[in-house]
Parts: structure tokens; C-alpha cells; sequence
């Protein structure tokens, strides 16, 4: 019974299933709230859909200078990288995979779907790919610093004393006590959490590392075909992640019913996506490489420090 | 059993006689010389793992019978316990792997037989150094391995700088084993012994500032060995130039003798890492090293320099761990110190096949050499991939055992310094991660170069040892639990009950020390997620094979791959656009232009601290040296 | 024997001295030397005993009341002046090596390996 529930689990509702409809709905809607706000009439709402199903069509061309092997097998470890990180995301409670700290597995395989990129990059021998890979470098190392701070504050308010590392902790500790946005001393945490996302996922402010006016879509300048699919889907799947991770972090509304959580779960990762993806997309311009780097290690990692130092004497 | 640790030292020594009178003969005597020895010294250590690891036995061998009298030692003794046998084995290892590459690499060099004698003097010596249980002979084992390691290091003196660095190592190298020296002659001079078990016996009774200062003396002697901060750079300038099997030798074995000379030091001889203070000064010390070797090797574009200073970062890593003072730390800090060996010595392995393949091991002229030489990249990339700690290679393993013992530190004791270094150890991470993908893109990745356009892969002889340690680094990662039980568990033990280490040497002896209070916490398996990584990969895979490909036409005869190459920066050309290529951003040493940008004092500082003066490396050593020893003045 | 500590260790912080602010390789060698005759004073002086004899003694000799110096720092001072010698060996032939090949033995100028 509790096999084929975790089958199904993995397979259906927190996992593979939910998280593709999920991350498509998500692409979606931000497509959408970005072109209403810029008073355009956007794409559909299943757009990025039909973007992923029409470069499935499309033929694999591989580039002379690129190595075959590494070209073709990067996307797919990232997207397998991404999809694996949703299953631990705790969807109404309930996670797909638990262990006993998936807040480190999610940084690392989240690090890993980055580093699939960059490494499809560099294979693909192209010199756009090569600054691309170096400035989706510059903004992991510029995120990564604030990400773990976030994680290190909610983890030390939800562990009573001994900070935790897990996830199902975390919503735990919600269902009993309230989300934790409620709790004023994690609010600039919080908000080091919301910008994050955007760099994290690649969205349009921060999205230095294929910007297509620059650099020709940088690290995806020579994919096309299948491998462009899975990328595209890869980023898809990294917005419902982020988003998730937010929501399970900070925003984890308990009321008891399974089906009224999934629902409370969805509309709180389509507003987080909207609050931290779409408005900054809509009403900012793309950033340098090194203000990128600065803004991040300063105001943001300012922002997750002040919630760290006060939480940690006991506020 | 109790001969085992003394014949496992003198077959090396002895090794190395018969190999400079006979292996002059022929290529073939001396590489059947050298193996053998290894291969004795290896089974004559792997046979002592099942009674020593899980039996917990402690194999005690006393020089010419000279067994302790009325509980006090004479004589000098070997005492192999978990601790020492650990060690024993990642220095075994590592010479069997670095010997075995040796024999083709090496090949096209004169006076090979010098080489080898010198070789297996220093396998001998380090092995002696880990399984002695006497401090004065650690003392002369030390000495022996910084005399071949420096006469190695300058083995292909036609080589630019390697009597340079070389030279530097000996000098600021022999600060170090002043320091070891004068820190035993306190200790005998205080308490009248020189034996390891009798001193964890009698120091902890005897808390006087000569001791106090003893203990800084040794402090700093095995930090010297270890190259921890501010000895950096002769890490870096040795393992730049020696032979790519002696810079693995190097950062895998002599790095580790110092770590082990730490532990034996705070853990065992004074018992003295349960002082915050204490913990202080060794957790500090491996925080700092790692942070800046690893901006260090941000600066670099020589292939193996960066290796050296992300060794080195690692390292950083091994002491961090250990200073923490749990049994957690410290089986971190031990499977970090095996994992460095194993994927450190894989990274060195594979600068000296490139090297070998391409004469340069300058980024900046390298590249494309993923098409070249298939194999190599690959092995890069395994290796690669540890050091970043990116799962399910080993690095990932330890990495997250350290954080983990780190972060529950800081919790039990609500010590804030202990977030930090959990902290600077993530983003050390990333950074590794970093400036290993620019070797990656620099190196193998990007435009094939000139210089890499006839290289291919070299021959069995070095592939095979290099994907012997990429395996090791696999299996390791895979499973955590097993080999921490195996192995981890016996040698923490070890370090942190020093009445069983003591009782066993001085039989009957009363052991006092400081009772153990740490559990073992068990480390996290990854397996359950890896194997669902590996089934969802496998699935997309299987699909994304059935696309069609269109593969680039072959060229046509006599076409060139690349019309407009220029050796200096083909890999950039389109972006230099009539710019001199100094001055543009895309250069291989200058990946992370965004990162750097805004780090430019910081790199600039660190760079011109790095003078390469030898007088300056002297300098820092005993302002170091000075400062220690205050420290333990006031604090310890 | 108070004193002896003190010349020992001004030996070496003499001999380090040197190391430091010299930018002659010989002289730096020097400076190695004096290091290590500092540090085997100070072994010797550890073991010395004002009114001591030769630790040479039959079984049933050693009476309470006899004095002898301890015959291990000596040992150890042996072994010590040993390696010493070994590495300022090691250490002229590296610099004669240099020398061929920079053609100078100031420091300042022997720093192809830097940043």
C-alpha cells in the first residue's frame, strides 16, 4: 500500500504530473500578467506549451565544434535535476520524496540543473555560450549566498531550538504556529527570498546569461530541437520550484483539508510567482553582469543577514 | 600482526635502496622494483584494516624489544590504532595510483632512477610519519618528506621555476620543522618522554605555559605541512612545477600529514579541542584557507596552480571540519580528507596528461580538447564535478556531512561564529564550482587552440590509474553510510577515546583523559533520491535518443577545422572586434569579468600578497608563528 | 641554564631575522643554519645538567645521589645536526642551480612564480 502510494505520489499528484501542469500553468500566467501590464495582448496561456512541443518537432542540429555526448546529455540531466527537486516540495503536506534535510538536496539540485546549463554551454563550443556560461556563473554565485541565508533563518525559527534542514519540519511547524510570513522579524527574509526567484529561474531582469539583444540567447545560442525543449521546459519547471519552495518556506496555510490545501498551495504559487517573476519583468530593465553580482551581495544578502542576526538572538 | 606497520615503512625504505643499485639496468627492473614495493607496502596495510577498523585492536610494535618498563616508555614505538591505519591507507593508495601513473609519464625523462629512489623515500617517510608512535621520529619523518618532496619538486629543473619554488618550499618548509622540533624538545623537557601515548597520558596533567607554548609550536609545524593559511603559496608554487605525479603526491599525501598531525595533536596528545578557544583557532584557521585559496585560484591561468590553491581550499575544508570538535566533524573531516586524495590526485592526474599531450598547461592556450582527448575530459569532469560537490559524486557526500556538523554545532551551542563557517563553506563551494567550469570552458570545452590540435589521449598507463581514482571517487559518493561505518566510525573513535590509544601502548597503564562525550551521528544517504535521479534521466534520455540528429558534414579533404585561427585568441576571436585581447573580458583567466569586477581590490591585494619572494613567505610564517603563540598564551 | 635557553633562542630568532631581510639566497641559507643551531643549543641544554657526568653507566653503578646529563637530547641533537646538514646541502645546490639559471641570487628578482 504505502509503495504504490509513494509510486503514485512520485508519479501523480506532488510529482512528475502536478509539477508539469503546474510549471506550464505558471509560464503561462506570467506570460500573460506580463503583456497585460505592458498593454500588450500576450501569447495564450498555453504557450510555453506549445513552444515545448513545437521545438520536439523540430530537428536536433549539432554544432561542428561541439561535443556530441556532453551537447546532448547536459539538458537532460538538468531537466531530470529540476523534476527531482519538485518531488520534494511538500504539495497540501504532502511531499513525493522525504529525507531527513531536502532543504540542502534542493540547493544542490538546483545548483546542479545550473551547472547542466553551463556545461551544455560550454560544450557547444559556441563563444555567445562562452560569455553566456560565465555570467549564469557570475549570477549562481551571486544568488547562492543569500539562498542559503534565507534557508539557515527558517531553518533555525522552525527547529525549536535544534535548526532543521527539512522541509516537512518547516510546514509543520506552520500548520501549527501560522505561516511564517505572518512573522515580522522573517519579512526581510522574505523578501531576499522573492529576489531570489527571478535570478534563480533566469526571468527577465536578471536573466543576464541569454540575453538575446547581447549575446544572442547566450548559453542556448546553439541548441535547438529536443535538448532546446527540455532547456525550455527545465526553465519552466525551476519557476513552479522556486515558487513552491517560497510557498513552502513562508506561505504554508494549513486547514486540514487535503484538497482545500492543494488549492490554497497553487493560488499562493501563482501570486508568489506574479509578486516576485512578472512585476519586476514588466517594469524593469535588464541588469549588468556586475550590478547583478552587487545588488545581489549587498542588498539582498544585506536583507537575508538582518533576518538571520535577528532571529538568531532570539527576536 | 605487530610487524606488520615496521615492514610496511622499510619495504619502501628498502625499496628505494634496491631500486637505485639494480633499476639503473632497465626500464622494465625498475618499474617491477618500484611496483612491488608498493604493492607489499599496500597488502601489508590493507591486512591490518579488518583487525585494526573492525575489531578496534591496536597493533603496538616496539623498536629492538624495547617494551615500556614500571609504565614508562624507553623505546621508540609504532602504534598503528583506526586513526593511523585511516591515513595509512589514503597515503598507500595514493602512492600505488601515483607510482603506476609515474611509469608512462615519466618515461621520456633521464635519471628515472633517482627519481623512483626519491619516490619511495617519501612514500616511506609518510607512511612512518602516520603509523610512528613517537614524537621525535614524526619529527625525522617530516624532515625526510620535506627533503625528497623538495628534491622532487625540482626534479625537471629545466622546467621554468621549479628550483624557484623548490627553493621556497625548503626555506619557509624548514620554519615548519624548527617549529616541530622545538614544540617536541618542550614536551620532553616538561615531561621527560617522547612517546605519543605516555605525553596524551601525562600532558593533560601537566598545564603549564611551556607546554602552552609547545602546543603553539606544533601548531604551527603541522599547519606549515598541511600549507594552511598564510603557507599557501608554496602549495602552489610547488605543486605548479613538480611532476604531475609528485603534485599529486603532494597535495593528496603530504597535506594529509599535516591534518593528521593536527588531529593527533589537539585531539589525542593535548586533549585539548573540547577548549573553545581551541576550536576556535583550528576551525578559524581552515575557514580562512579555504576562502581565500579558492578567490586565489580565481587569479590563476596556469592549469595547476589553480588545481594547487583549490587543494589547498580543500584542506581548508579537512581542518574546518575537524576543529569543530564533534565526532560528527571529525568523520566529516576524515571523509573530506580521503575524498580530497582521491578527486584531488584524479584533477592532477589529468593536468599531467594534458600537459604530456600538449606541452603547455597555460588556460589561456589550451583548448577544444574535449574532442581530442574524449577519456581525459571525461575523467575532468568526474573529477570536476567532486570538488564542486555536485551529487552523487563523493565530494557531495562530505561537503554535506560538514555542513551538517557545522550547522548542528552552531545550534548546540548557540555560537554564532559557527553559522559563519557554515556559511563561507557553502559559498566556498559555489565558488570551487566556479572556477572549475572555467577549466572546463578554458581547457576543454570552446575552439580547439593550436597547441591542442594534434593531442589525443594518452596511453593506458596513465588512463588506467585516473579512472581507478574516478571510480573510487563514484563508489565513495554512493555509499556514505557503509564506508562510514567501515571506516570513519573506527578511526573518529579512535581520535576521540585517547584512553584506548593510551592503555594500548603502556599496557596496564592508567589512562586518564577527558571523558568522551560525542556520539557518532550517522550520515545522510543519498541514495534513495540519486537512484530516482538516475530513473528520470535514464527515461528522458531513452527519449531524446529517438530525435533526429543532424550531424555536421565531415570536412572536406584538406580543409581546415578553423579557417582564421590565431594562436593566442582563437577561442574569443569574435568578440575582441580589433581589441587586443589584454584588454578584453572574455578571456579564459577572466571568465567571472562580473564576479571580479566588483572584487577588484580584493583580488589585487591578494594578488600582490603573493609575491613571490622568499623573504616575504618567511615573513608571513613567523608573524604567524608569533601570533599563535600569543594566542595560546592567552587563550589556551 | 637559564641562559643557555635565552642564547638559543636568539639564535633563532637571529637566524630568522636573517631569513627575513636578507635578499642574498646565501645569506638566507645562512639564516636556515643559524635557525638550526639555535634550535640544537637548545635540545642540549634541555638535557644538561650542571653537575652532571657521562650517562655511562653499568648495571648496579647508578647510586642516589649520582648525576648524570640525559642522553637522550643528545641523541635527538645528533640526529638533528644530521638532517641540518642534509638540508643546507640541499639548499647550496639549489642555489647554485638558480644561479646558472636566473643569473642572479637576489630574492627579489628569483619571482617568476607569483599571484
Amino acid at each position: 500500500m504505502t509503495f504504490i502510494q509513494t509510486i503514485l505520489n512520485i508519479l501523480l499528484l506532488p510529482g512528475l504530473a502536478f509539477t508539469l501542469i503546474a510549471s506550464i500553468w505558471l509560464a503561462g500566467v506570467d506570460r500573460v500578467l506580463v503583456a497585460r501590464m505592458q498593454r500588450r495582448v500576450g501569447p495564450s496561456l498555453l504557450q510555453p506549451l506549445y513552444d515545448v512541443l513545437k521545438c520536439l518537432g523540430k530537428e536536433t542540429i549539432i554544432p561542428r565544434k561541439a561535443n556530441e555526448k556532453v551537447f546532448l546529455l547536459a539538458p537532460v540531466v538538468g531537466l531530470a535535476s529540476v523534476l527531482v527537486t519538485a518531488m520534494f516540495l511538500p504539495v497540501g503536506g504532502v511531499s513525493a520524496l522525504k529525507v531527513n534535510s531536502d532543504m540542502v538536496v534542493i540547493l544542490y539540485l538546483l545548483t546542479l540543473a545550473s551547472v547542466t546549463l553551463i556545461v551544455g554551454a560550454s560544450a557547444s563550443g559556441s563563444p555567445f555560450a562562452g560569455v553566456g556560461l560565465s555570467r549564469e556563473m557570475v549570477a549562481m554565485i551571486s544568488y547562492e549566498l543569500p539562498l542559503v541565508l534565507v534557508m539557515l533563518t527558517v531553518g533555525r525559527v522552525c527547529g525549536k531550538g535544534l535548526a532543521t534542514f527539512s522541509l516537512s519540519t518547516v510546514t509543520a511547524y506552520q500548520a501549527a504556529n501560522g505561516p511564517l510570513l505572518l512573522n515580522p522579524v522573517l519579512w526581510p527574509a522574505a523578501i531576499a527570498m522573492l529576489f531570489v526567484i527571478p535570478c534563480e529561474v533566469g526571468q527577465h531582469p536578471f536573466d543576464i546569461d541569454e540575453a538575446e539583444t547581447e549575446i544572442c540567447e547566450g548559453v542556448l545560442a546553439e541548441y535547438s530541437g529536443r535538448p532546446l525543449a527540455q532547456f525550455k521546459m527545465m526553465h519552466n519547471v525551476k519557476m513552479y520550484v522556486m515558487s513552491g519552495l517560497f510557498c513552502a518556506m513562508f506561505l504554508n496555510i494549513s486547514t486540514g483539508f487535503i484538497l482545500a490545501d492543494i488549492l490554497i498551495y497553487c493560488v499562493a504559487c501563482t501570486l508568489v510567482t506574479f509578486v516576485s517573476m512578472s512585476v519586476p519583468h514588466a517594469v524593469t530593465a535588464r541588469f549588468r553582469v556586475e550590478q547583478v553580482f552587487k545588488f545581489y551581495w549587498t542588498v539582498v544578502t544585506g536583507c537575508a543577514a538582518l533576518s538571520l542576526i535577528l532571529v538568531w538572538i532570539g527576536l | 600482526m605487530e610487524n606488520f606497520p615496521i615492514l610496511a615503512i622499510m619495504t619502501l625504505f628498502m625499496g628505494a635502496f634496491i631500486n637505485s643499485l639494480a633499476g639503473r639496468r632497465s626500464y622494465k627492473a625498475r618499474c617491477a622494483i618500484v611496483f612491488t614495493t608498493m604493492a607489499i607496502s599496500l597488502i601489508l596495510v590493507l591486512a591490518m584494516v579488518p583487525s585494526v577498523m573492525g575489531g578496534g585492536e591496536i597493533v603496538c610494535y616496539w623498536m629492538g624489544g624495547w617494551a615500556p618498563e614500571a609504565d614508562w616508555a624507553y623505546g621508540i614505538g609504532l602504534e598503528v590504532d583506526a586513526l593511523s591505519l585511516f591515513f595509512g591507507l589514503i597515503v598507500t593508495i595514493a602512492v600505488m595510483i601515483s607510482g603506476v601513473y609515474s611509469f608512462t609519464y615519466m618515461k621520456h625523462d633521464d635519471s628515472q632512477v633517482n627519481f623512483y629512489t626519491l619516490f619511495l623515500m617519501l612514500a616511506g617517510s609518510v607512511l612512518g610519519l602516520v603509523l610512528s608512535g613517537d614524537l621525535f621520529n614524526i619529527f625525522v619523518m617530516v624532515e625526510i618528506m620535506t627533503f625528497t618532496a623538495v628534491a622532487l619538486t625540482a626534479f625537471r629543473n629545466d622546467t621554468e621555476g621549479a628550483l624557484e619554488g623548490a627553493f621556497k618550499y625548503l626555506v619557509v618548509g624548514s620554519l615548519g620543522s624548527m617549529s616541530i622540533l622545538v614544540g617536541t624538545i618542550l614536551i620532553y623537557a616538561c615531561l621527560h618522554t617522547l612517546n605519543l601515548a605516555q605525553i596524551a597520558q601525562m600532558a593533560i596533567h601537566a598545564r603549564n605555559p611551556v607546554m602552552v607554548i609547545a602546543f603553539g609550536f606544533l601548531f604551527v609545524g603541522f599547519c606549515t605541512k598541511a600549507f594552511m593559511f598564510p603557507f599557501q603559496p608554496l602549495a602552489a608554487d610547488a605543486h605548479a612545477v613538480a611532476p604531475a605525479s609528485i603534485s599529486m603526491m603532494i597535495s593528496g599525501v603530504l597535506t594529509k600529514c599535516g591534518v593528521y598531525g593536527l588531529i593527533r595533536l589537539v585531539y589525542v596528545l593535548f586533549q585539548n579541542i573540547g577548549q573553545t578557544h581551541v576550536q576556535y583557532l583550528v576551525t578559524g584557521m581552515g575557514c580562512v584557507t579555504m576562502f581565500i585559496c579558492v578567490t586565489m585560484a580565481f587569479n590563476q591561468h596556469n592549469f595547476k596552480r589553480l588545481l594547487a590553491f583549490h587543494s589547498i581550499s580543500q584542506v581548508g575544508y579537512v581542518v574546518t571540519a575537524l576543529g569543530l570538535g564533534t565526532a560528527l566533524g571529525l568523520s566529516a573531516g576524515l571523509y573530506h580528507a580521503i575524498n580530497h586524495t582521491l578527486f584531488k590526485g584524479l584533477l592532477f592526474l589529468v593536468a599531467g596528461a594534458v600537459q604530456h599531450q600538449t606541452g603547455t598547461l597555460d588556460l589561456d592556450e589550451l583548448g577544444g580538447l574535449s574532442k581530442k582527448m574524449p577519456r581525459t575530459t571525461a575523467l575532468f569532469l568526474i573529477g570536476a564535478a567532486s570538488i564542486s560537490g555536485i551529487p552523487p559524486f563523493n565530494g557531495f557526500a562530505s561537503k554535506w556531512m560538514i555542513y551538517q556538523a557545522a550547522f548542528s554545532k552552531a545550534v548546540n551551542t548557540d555560537n554564532f561564529f559557527y553559522l559563519l563557517v557554515c556559511g563561507v563553506a557553502l559559498i566556498t563551494s559555489v565558488l570551487t564550482l566556479a572556477s572549475f567550469v572555467k577549466v572546463a570552458q578554458s581547457a576543454f570545452f570552446g575552439q580547439c587552440s593550436v597547441l591542442c590540435r594534434d593531442a589525443e589521449d594518452c596511453e593506458k598507463g596513465m588512463l588506467v590509474p585516473m579512472s581507478v581514482l574516478a571510480v573510487l571517487c563514484v563508489v565513495l559518493g554512493l555509499i556514505p553510510d557503509q564506508f562510514g561505518t567501515l571506516f570513519l566510525k573506527p578511526a573518529a573513535g579512535a581520535a576521540m577515546d585517547p584512553g584506548v590509544y593510551i592503555s594500548a601502548m603502556l599496557r596496564g597503564a592508567d589512562a586518564t583523559v577527558m571523558p568522551a562525550i560525542y556520539g557518532y551521528v550517522g550520515a545522510w544517504n543519498p541514495v534513495f533520491f540519486i537512484v530516482l535521479l538516475l530513473i528520470v534521466t535514464v527515461g528522458v534520455t531513452i527519449y531524446s535518443v529517438s530525435a533526429p540528429l543532424r550531424r555536421p558534414e565531415p570536412l572536406a579533404e584538406g580543409d581546415v577545422e578553423d579557417e582564421h585561427v590565431l594562436p593566442e585568441n582563437a577561442k574569443y576571436e569574435p568578440f575582441f572586434s580589433g581589441e587586443e585581447s589584454v584588454h578584453s573580458h572574455v578571456g579564459g583567466s577572466d571568465l567571472f569579468w562580473g564576479f571580479k569586477e566588483n572584487w577588484k581590490k580584493y583580488f589585487s591585494f591578494w594578488h600582490d600578497w603573493h609575491s613571490g619572494i622568499v623573504n616575504d613567505y618567511e615573513l608571513y610564517g613567523v608573524v604567524f608563528l608569533a601570533a599563535a603563540l600569543i594566542y595560546c598564551m592567552l587563550f589556551v | 641554564m637559564t641562559f643557555n635557553y635565552f642564547v638559543s633562542f636568539f639564535f633563532i630568532v637571529l637566524g630568522l631575522f636573517c631569513i627575513i631581510t636578507r635578499h642574498n639566497l646565501f645569506k638566507v641559507v645562512i639564516g636556515m643554519s643559524v635557525v638550526d643551531y639555535g634550535t640544537n643549543l637548545l635540545i642540549v641544554s634541555i638535557g644538561a645538567s650542571n653537575k652532571g657526568t657521562a650517562p655511562i653507566y653499568a648495571e648496579g653503578e647508578i647510586l642516589p645521589g649520582t648525576w648524570f646529563v640525559d642522553p637522550i637530547p643528545q641523541a635527538l641533537t645528533l640526529t638533528s645536526i644530521v638532517i641540518g646538514a642534509c638540508i643546507t646541502a640541499m639548499a647550496l645546490s639549489l642555489v647554485i642551480k638558480i644561479y646558472h639559471r636566473y643569473g642572479t641570487l637576489d630574492t627579489r628578482e628569483i619571482r617568476r612564480l607569483h599571484g
